[in-house]
């Protein structure tokens, strides 16, 4: 098959990873070599689907033994298949990197006879990169479930980041819709790379595991599964394994997935809900069961008219309002509108003046959901409406701009701002 | 009585200027700060004039240096009477000024600041090195469109990455040339200088296409990222009508 072909059907397969993040690396670049990674992630290009091009996303190859209804490269499912030679992989990437359309490689693949010789195959594209071409960019490999944890080892030598999905929040959903996958095996693979990421911290800063760490993703809406058994899912993976990111991806029924799997597409709305409440975990002291409880009418997945952050304070109003002026920094993060940068900016400004709503204005704090929650120096009459019935109707959607789609969180990870 | 200044557009000969005016305590809006030898912009970068009148010392925060000489960089004159004036003000007024971020002074800096670190940031994103055809050796070029004076301060980062490569970067607010040991500006040039594609591109092009999804079409989400302004200078962005176009026909 013609280079070209194999490009086209490796990459339209390799999409439904929603990771591209290529931050949280330093390497310099070897004597002779070409690339390096300098901590910072660059989007290189934008599609119209708002996902970023950061890395050269590729399945080695899209042939599977695997059956799981909600994935297009299925064993049942019809589409063309074709495998690259590993030499066509690293020869692309360099390219590709030459010319600073990329920062590097996130390498995949369909399920090749076992997981183990899947992994390996994985791992000798990475290590061509490395000891052949001298490559100092970015590589993301997939950690295949189940393969032996000595390869998984070798694979971080040679990988930035490794990650190894976990698709489904409970092993119910697995065995309706990805038999040939346990929880319990995933986890252990999470668990063989974080023994890696552990033990290269022992040894101390020259050691060179895996530095971007580990991820996962979930599929969100094949299943039946809510909103509040994914986050959960999500913090009990964030704190058992160190993982640096949980990714979800709204599940589309495309052309080639499952006949028998639900029709309607998942409210982009619902994936963008997800990541902002991943954000509160993990930067902004919330946790799981915090973001999900109370949900209204027993309905347990996030509110998509409010925010997370703005629903959670509807839901607590008795806590507010709060002095901006004295309150502690923890409780500045929980009011709505104001992210983390302005919260710092808030205390340092605080030691000099007070701060008034003028002063909020100039920082760009969203005032149409803070202003509710706040007492000023100066006089803030919205805040007398806080205890308003009609409030959560007030802040529907209309001034929560659902402009900050998933694609935008990905990529201002590393500004800190939600 | 006002004082007027003529400098150049680069941050040494502002240094210089308030040196000056500081040791004589002009106050900021007395001065009418005037641009001399435009065009010529990294002739004064090699041996900064010293000397002449040094007048009273004082001290400038490293913090200060660091925003100054990123406002510097910003497309817009605007930029040297405002950090005058925060430094005056931090001489005079307050030596913590730079913590009140809701200051109208810091917070406009702080946002030229902002703007000139995405420049750079769309710099190392957005260049696109084409190879040269017909040479014995690998040389790449590429053209880019920066929004502010960025070329100083971004093209270190590909000399760093793309060591053992020859390699020139054009843009018409100056160029930057890395021959393997040194990395050399000049002045801007016209598009003309652009070069052509080279045999990648197709393949690249056909990655963007292939990598789109079409179930999740966000346009918006795409253009906040991806300023339009920026798409002439990149090759994937020819196709992003008829992608669009193809997404809303499923």
């Amino acid at each position: 098959m013609e280079l070209r072909r194999k490009l086209e059907i490796l990459a339209d397969a390799a999409k439904y990873d929603a990771s591209c993040a290529s931050s949280g690396s330093k390497r310099k670049r070897a004597d002779g070599g070409i690339g390096n990674t300098e901590g910072m992630g660059i989007c290189h290009s934008y599609t119209p689907d708002g996902r970023c091009i950061s890395l050269l996303k590729l399945l080695l190859t899209n042939v599977c033994i695997w059956d799981c209804s909600y994935c297009i490269n299925r064993k049942s499912s019809p589409i063309q298949r074709a495998r690259f030679k590993p030499e066509e992989v690293v020869r692309l990437t360099m390219n590709f990197y030459k010319r600073n359309y990329i920062e590097g490689l996130f390498l995949s693949s369909g399920i090749i006879q076992n997981a183990d010789y899947t992994m390996e195959q994985l791992v000798l594209v990475a290590k061509k990169l490395r000891e052949e071409e001298k490559f100092g960019g970015y590589i993301h490999l997939k950690a295949v479930p189940g393969a032996s944890k000595e390869l998984l080892l070798g694979a971080g030598k040679y990988a930035d980041r490794l990650s190894a999905n976990i698709e489904m929040p409970v092993q119910e959903d697995l065995d309706r819709l990805a038999p040939e996958k346990t929880i319990s095996e995933i986890e252990n693979t999470m668990a063989d790379v974080k023994y890696g990421l552990d033990d290269a911290k022992d040894r101390g800063q020259k050691s060179t595991f895996a530095r971007a760490g580990q991820s996962t993703q979930l599929v969100v809406g094949a299943s039946e599964s809510t909103d509040t058994t994914i986050l959960t899912k999500a913090e009990s993976l964030y704190k058992k394994f160190l993982l640096r990111r949980v990714y979800y991806s709204a599940f589309s029924p495309g052309e080639y997935t499952d006949a028998n799997l639900k029709k309607e597409k998942t409210p982009a709305m619902r994936e963008h809900r997800l990541y902002e409440a991943d954000w509160l975990i993990r930067n902004y002291g919330f946790a799981a069961h915090e973001v999900t409880q109370g949900l209204d009418g027993g309905n347990l997945d996030l509110d998509l008219d409010h925010d997370p952050k703005l629903a959670w304070a509807l839901r607590h109003r008795s806590l507010f309002p709060v002095d901006i002026n004295r309150a502690s920094k923890s409780l500045l993060l929980r009011i709505p509108g104001i992210g983390i940068r302005n919260v710092d900016r808030i205390v340092r400004i605080r030691r000099f003046q007070k701060v008034r709503l003028e002063d909020l204005a100039r920082l760009r704090v969203s005032l149409s959901r803070a202003k509710w929650f706040i007492i000023t120096a100066d006089h803030n009459p919205d805040v007398f409406k806080l205890d308003r019935l009609s409030l959560p109707d007030t802040l529907k959607r209309k001034i929560d701009q659902p402009q900050l789609f998933a694609s935008s969180i990905l990529t201002t990870a590393v500004t800190g701002e939600l | 009585m006002l004082t007027q200044v003529t400098i150049k557009n680069s941050f040494e000969s502002w240094r210089d200027a308030v040196r000056d005016l500081l040791s004589r305590d002009v106050a900021p809006c007395d001065v009418v700060w005037t641009a001399g030898e435009q065009g010529a912009l990294f002739q004064g970068l090699v041996a900064p004039s010293r000397g002449g009148h040094r007048g009273r010392d004082f001290r400038v925060s490293r913090e200060f240096i660091k925003l100054a000489s990123a406002v510097a960089c910003i497309d817009d004159a605007e930029k040297w009477p405002l950090l005058y004036r925060i430094l005056f003000r931090l001489q005079h007024e307050n030596p913590n000024l730079l913590m009140i971020e809701s200051d109208v002074d810091v917070r406009r800096s702080r946002v030229m600041e902002k703007a000139i670190g995405r420049d750079v940031h769309k710099f190392h994103a957005f260049v696109r090195f084409r190879k040269l055809a017909g040479l014995d050796e690998e040389v790449y070029t590429a053209w880019h469109e920066p929004t502010h004076f960025t070329v100083e301060r971004a093209t270190p980062f590909f000399a760093r990455r793309f060591g053992t490569m020859k390699f020139s970067i054009l843009t018409p607010k100056g160029c930057a040339h890395w021959d393997r040991k040194k990395l050399i500006f000049s002045d801007g040039v016209d598009k003309p200088f652009a070069p052509a594609a080279d045999e990648m591109e197709d393949f690249w092009l056909l990655y963007y296409r292939s990598i789109f999804n079409p179930f999740r079409l966000k346009v918006k989400a795409m253009k906040r990222e991806f300023p339009v302004k920026h798409w002439s200078t990149l090759p994937e962005a020819v196709l992003i009508p008829e992608l669009i176009r193809e997404a809303l026909s499923l």
